[in-house]
């Protein structure tokens, strides 16, 4: 098991390598000015001095590879050209936020995706199974901002049930509020998006569970439960259900990289300021620096989700040994 | 002697696109107290199919159209999936056919036969552990693998397993789909023999499934043979060896020497099995037989007693 | 010869059946029909009056500011007095040209790529497999934003371009094991041995086993290359030159009219989703007729 981990540890460095390279030279290949992405036309002398020094900007591409490296695995992605800010810093903070709209949506969606598919999957054929699939594909395949537009049109313009976008409500956080008070305020805020979220994801998880379910029931050892008289309750979550979370286990890891795109356009549209809103606004603006920052973040993000799923499906699966 | 199993008449049949699979029509037999019977047939006879009829286990697309199976004085046939569940692995359970994936790769061999233990017996898991324990020993595992998983016993002991978990409720009925087909030669004659006295010991009534006629000629006392969905001649082992009635019979026992010759696959007669899908009207086997007669093309043989004990379907030998 | 004939004839016929009873498909091709007629309809309803109907340069002269759904513009115009009703109809043809070529072209790639992987095996399997994996796990919206930014203008090409080389692993994946199955075959043994014609041997045998399945995620991937395409533009990344449902929808976001004109607001993002939720229902109505373990038990 070690040393499976720490092979999986050395692919996820090399991988990651791999991809900081490609942007490396995206960024140094295709603009005209290759030190364009570092350097605006608006900075002082001493600015551009300073960046050019820190970046290795007069020597050959080779040396600025390997201070561009350097960098990186110091943490240092440089200073934001908008705000002036150390990167990092901005997007340690847009990731915190991030995470609390990704995270608590993506577990939610799953857990409903997941006891649906369950579900339905025991009532093949019947008109809850295609109801409840064409209920969770329309959402899958709803296109994001769509869907958020709509809802915040319904429920925040029209109703007035809900804000409509940002995270919390800055008139309220200046009189510095009870922390009570903060979390109901992001509460408030986090519920149209978590739900757009939800919605636009547990169809995905449902229809990966119902598949995999369905294959499950097909297995002998279903039959050998059902002959050994257990109950039907019995049959499908102990022996069924615990078999056919494994490949849902798998496809978790990979819609942590989808949810990031979904994030992107959900942010946008919320308002909320988190990695995926930054990465747009940071390319829009040209802040280069930013751009390359968050999108390494938001690599290295999903390729440790990777990991972990690969390691909880050799914990649930005693078959796997390494 | 009593009657344990008594089926009489039944017919079961798959939808499918191309339309109904008749697998099972027209079977009746019966098995007494302490009996083992053995049934044999080409591949896609429907002897699982059979099998799966008595333990209404039969996917969604099967359905048993016609017939009784009375098992211990009451017909199972229409018995509710909540009825059946204190009939199955209590009353009859099975050891399958494809016991590769029979057992549930993610729990511990042990726990899943003391799963069935406590589903059915009223005591505690403790005691349930002790019975798999004995119950161990007495397929020859050893207990101690109990705690591990399905992927880490041999081909032998798994279905060594697969045994103990049959016997798990002292079931009065056992039926014995092919035990041995996925394992070697040498694994195959100590399982046959295991059951063949765990059977006798425990004095169980036992259907045993094969393709292999001399490995039922061992096990068993009494021998139904079974062609295209239809019960076609059911004897005495003895007598039924001694004197074969029909035709498919005797073309299946001419194919094997003696009782202790090779074992081959069972391809008797040439040509091939009727399409279930569209079986011939009259004897199934018409369109095979060499004794064949021009009432056999329109006219379905009655299944009957023709000397004591001895049934069969055919026009011919009446 | 004739035999197999007719056996594929019947094989045919009962996919047809299962087709027809498949309420995923049926639903799925009516929505795609609507959209096919509004791309054919497109051209025809900017001929009426090129100057006010044209998607891209067109306006109409005497609306100010953007006006609710009217005779003359059956879904009303934006804010410069273009007509919507004539850009959700540019929407759909680009919007099918693109899903289609993304899909027709990752399927290539793909299938290219698997085939080499589980034919040839080894370094290049491991290689490709690896290659794969990598893109797999990269995070795509944001990955094409950041090429987006570098390009700085962009090009319908070029959308189309990096989402069918972002677009064909899942593809390849099919296609290796399909091959690596076949390759244990002892006709391609005797094949390879003998040196003949492997190549044509392992694809003449391969489609049929393949064609169901790449089909299958053929309908997806349009899916997700709608959906792509679609947030691309959205988030004004999209390609200038063309009008897409992306771009109508984004427009609307940027004008302020989201709340305002919701004419304007609802048709695009409807479309999106419809025409994508049309491929994916073929999609999974397909898996269920190609997938045997997922018939009924
Ligand atoms: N689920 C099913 N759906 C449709 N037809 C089936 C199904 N299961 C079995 N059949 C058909 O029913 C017939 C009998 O099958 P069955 O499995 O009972 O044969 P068998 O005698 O056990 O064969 P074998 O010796 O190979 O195990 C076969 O023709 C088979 O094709
Ligand atoms: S009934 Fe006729 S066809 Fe059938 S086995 Fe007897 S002789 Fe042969
Ligand atoms: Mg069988």
């Amino acid at each position: 098991m070690g040393k499976y981990i720490i092979g999986r540890i050395i692919q996820i460095i090399i991988t990651f390598f791999i991809v900081m390279s490609i942007i490396f030279l995206l960024f140094r290949i295709i603009p005209s000015d290759p030190s364009s992405f570092l350097l605006t036309p608006s900075m002082t002398a001493e600015a551009k001095e300073t960046i050019r020094k820190q970046f290795g900007l007069d020597e050959p591409i080779a040396v600025q590879y390997f201070i561009y490296l350097k960098n990186f695995v110091h943490g240092n992605f440089g200073t934001s050209f908008y705000s002036g800010r150390p990167v990092m810093s901005i997007i340690m903070e847009r990731m915190l936020n991030s995470i609390l709209l990704i995270t608590t949506a993506v577990i939610i969606a799953y857990i409903i995706g997941v006891s649906i598919g369950k579900a339905i999957a025991w009532k093949r054929g019947s008109k809850t199974e295609k109801f409840f699939v064409i209920l969770g594909l329309w959402f899958y395949t709803t296109f994001t901002p769509w869907l958020g537009i709509m809802f915040l049109w319904i429920f925040s313009f029209k109703l007035k049930l809900f804000p409509l976008g940002g995270m919390i409500t800055p008139e309220k956080w200046i009189l510095d509020p009870s922390l009570m008070e903060k979390i109901c305020d992001m509460g408030y805020h986090l519920i149209l998006p978590l739900v757009t979220y939800v919605l636009l994801w547990f169809g995905g998880y449902m229809l990966l569970m119902r598949n995999s379910m369905l294959e499950t029931l097909k297995e002998d050892y279903i039959v050998t439960a059902r002959a050994k008289g257990l109950k039907e309750k019995v049959i499908k979550n102990k022996h069924a259900a615990r078999n056919a979370m494994l490949p849902i286990v798998t496809a978790f890891a990979i819609s942590v990289s989808f949810s990031i795109g979904g994030a992107v356009l959900i942010e946008t549209i919320f308002s909320w300021p988190g990695i995926g809103r930054t990465i747009v606004e940071a390319t829009l603006r040209q802040d280069y620096p930013l751009v390359q920052g968050a999108f390494a973040v938001i690599t290295l993000v999903v390729l440790l989700a990777n990991f972990v799923a690969d390691i909880a499906y050799a914990y649930l699966d005693p078959r796997i040994s390494y | 002697m009593d009657t344990v199993l008594e089926i009489k008449n039944l017919g079961m049949s798959y939808d499918t696109t191309e339309g109904s699979v008749s697998a099972v029509d027209n079977v009746s037999f019966r098995i007494m107290n302490g009996e083992a019977m053995g049934l044999v047939g080409e591949s896609g006879c429907g002897k699982t199919s059979l099998g799966m009829c008595i333990m209404k286990l039969l996917p969604e697309n099967a359905k048993i159209t016609n017939g009784e199976i009375i098992f211990d004085g009451e017909d199972i046939v229409p018995k509710t999936e909540d009825e059946m569940r204190m009939i199955r692995w209590k009353g009859v359970s099975m050891i399958f056919q494809a016991a590769m994936n029979a057992l549930n790769p993610v729990y511990k061999v042990g726990d899943q036969i003391i799963e069935a233990i406590v589903a059915h017996e009223n005591i505690k898991k403790e005691e349930a552990r002790e019975k798999v324990r004995e119950l161990y020993k007495l397929v020859g595992l050893s207990p101690e693998r109990m705690e591990n998983y399905p992927h880490e016993y041999s081909g032998g002991m798994r279905q060594r397993a697969i045994i103990a978990m049959a016997l798990a409720c002292d079931p009065k009925f056992i039926i014995a789909d092919e035990p041995t087909t996925a394992l070697d030669v040498i694994v195959q004659d100590e399982i046959i023999d295991e059951i063949k006295n765990i059977q006798k010991k425990l004095n169980m009534i036992m259907m045993y499934i094969s393709h292999d006629i001399s490995v039922i000629a061992e096990t068993c006392d009494k021998i139904g043979v079974m062609y295209a969905g239809n019960f076609i001649e059911y004897a005495d082992t003895f007598a039924l060896f001694d004197n074969p009635l029909h035709p498919y019979t005797k073309a299946l026992m001419s194919s094997f020497p003696s009782i202790e010759g090779p074992k081959k696959e069972l391809k008797p007669v040439p040509g091939e099995p009727p399409n279930l899908l569209n079986p011939p009207r009259g004897c199934r086997f018409y369109p095979r037989c060499s004794y064949a007669e021009e009432i056999c093309r329109n006219e379905r043989p009655e299944f009957i007693e023709s000397e004591s004990g001895h049934f069969l379907a055919c026009h011919r030998v009446i | 010869m004739k035999k197999i004939e007719n056996k594929k004839a019947s094989q045919i016929r009962q996919i047809w059946a299962l087709v027809r009873k498949s309420t995923f498909i049926k639903l799925g091709v009516s929505i795609m029909i609507l959209f096919g007629i509004m791309a054919v309809f497109s051209p025809i309803w900017i001929h009426i009056n090129p100057e006010v109907y044209d998607p891209i340069i067109g306006a109409d002269p005497n609306v100010h500011g953007s006006v609710g759904p009217s005779l003359q513009h059956p879904l009303g115009t934006d804010d410069i007095g273009k007509d919507l009703f004539s850009q959700l109809l540019r929407g759909s043809q680009v919007a099918f040209m693109l899903g289609m070529m993304v899909s027709v072209f990752s399927t290539i790639i793909g299938a290219a790529i698997g085939l080499i992987a589980g034919y040839y095996g080894k370094i290049w399997d491991t290689l490709l497999m690896r290659l794969a994996d990598i893109i797999l796990t990269l995070p795509r919206l944001p990955l094409l934003i950041v090429i987006s930014g570098i390009f700085g203008t962009q090009s319908n090409w070029i959308i189309l371009l990096i989402l069918s080389l972002t677009f064909w692993p899942i593809i390849s994946r099919v296609i290796r094991a399909q091959t690596l199955s076949l390759r244990e075959r002892p006709f391609i043994e005797s094949a390879r041995v003998s040196g003949v014609g492997n190549t044509r041997i392992i694809v003449k045998h391969l489609a049929p086993n393949v064609l169901p399945i790449a089909f299958y995620y053929l309908t997806v991937t349009v899916t997700g290359a709608i959906l792509v395409e679609a947030g691309l533009s959205f988030l004004g990344f999209g390609d200038p030159s063309n009008m897409s449902w992306g771009m109508m929808l984004q427009w609307c976001f940027v004008k302020g009219y989201v709340f305002k004109a919701p004419y304007w607001m609802i048709p695009p993002g409807l479309c999106i989703s419809l025409l994508a939720f049309s491929f994916y229902l073929i999609g999974v109505g397909l898996e269920e007729m190609v997938n045997p373990r997922l018939k009924k038990r």
